[in-house]
């Protein structure tokens, strides 16, 4: 839902996801107060570097989720997040009728992404 | 008010947030904020709750507010979890009823002398005293933790796992 007019665009709505950042660290669902933070994934091998080197384990994210009708805008999530895969956007999570339409899960958190401004300048830049 | 003047409700005083702060014995609570109306001139009520302290009982917090000064005073008292019982002082503020009455409900302190004691808030079917930090909220017993998981793990992988690696902060169990 877009914000209605005159919202700073630096304003905290929804949280928004940029899953290429995300490794699946746990962090953010660790830290969540409310437990509306869910996460799936697995695990997937990955073939050695060189001829002595070991087989490796790569994480996939298969299920990222916010619970809206729990979160409290804290974000503690985007504090914590260490490969900055999580932002505040300025969209709205719309009304819903029925509690579980307020599980936003990562397509929509995608969506909400492509509306946080690009980062600001500082004095010096 | 200087803590010169403070001392004289008797108690510890201490300062902080700029407001001076005094700790009080449970027997001389009444007495104390009897003359920091009296004496001392604090004669408007603004807030009365309580801090569960664990094992050190609890903490009633009183905050006064001067209208002429235009100055705040915090008191404070703290009573055993064993004998959790404050004396009230409905008599000196009548403001503090609710208060009191809502400190008794959620953390179970007990203020003797309270003219109308008597739930306020909670509904009838609530057992216990639900801000005392023993108390196991119900959804964090029915709900499973989402940060359980490894990375790299589904709910799939968590059920049925016997030892459970991760615990989730600040849930008493």
């Amino acid at each position: 839902m877009t914000p209605p007019e005159g919202v700073p665009a630096r304003s905290r709505g929804a949280i928004g996801l940029l899953e290429e950042n995300c490794t699946v660290c746990m962090l953010c669902a660790r830290e969540c107060p409310d437990w509306c933070l869910h996460i799936d994934s697995h695990k997937e091998p990955l073939p050695p570097l060189g001829p002595r080197g070991r087989p490796r384990v790569r994480h996939v994210l298969d299920r990222f989720a916010i619970d809206f009708s729990l979160c409290m805008y804290c974000g503690i999530c985007i504090e914590v997040c260490p490969f900055d895969a999580l932002f505040w956007t300025p969209e709205l999570v719309a009304p819903a009728g029925d509690g579980a339409d307020l599980t936003a899960e990562r397509a929509r958190l995608r969506e909400w992404m492509w509306s946080v401004p690009p980062p600001e300048r500082g004095p010096g830049a | 008010m200087t803590p010169q003047q403070v001392a004289v409700l008797g108690g510890t005083v201490t300062s902080s947030y700029g407001e001076s702060v005094v700790d009080i014995g449970r027997a001389d609570w009444l007495a104390a904020v009897t003359a920091a109306r009296d004496v001392l001139g604090f004669d408007l009520f603004d807030l009365l709750t309580a801090v569960d302290l664990q094992d050190e009982g609890f903490q009633v917090v009183l905050r006064l507010w001067s209208v002429t000064t235009r100055e705040g005073l915090r008191l404070r008292t703290r009573c055993p979890r064993a004998e959790p019982v404050v004396p009230s002082v409905v008599a000196v503020f009548r403001g503090a009823g609710w208060h009191e009455r809502q400190v008794a409900e959620l953390f179970g302190v007990v203020f003797a002398g309270h003219p109308a004691p008597g739930p306020l808030l909670l509904a009838g079917d609530v057992a216990g005293h639900p801000l005392r930090k023993d108390v196991v909220l119900t959804s964090r017993v029915e709900a499973p933790w989402p940060g359980a998981k490894e990375p790299g793990e589904s709910d799939a992988d968590v059920v049925g796992r016997v030892r459970r690696k991760n615990l989730p902060l600040g849930v008493p169990r």
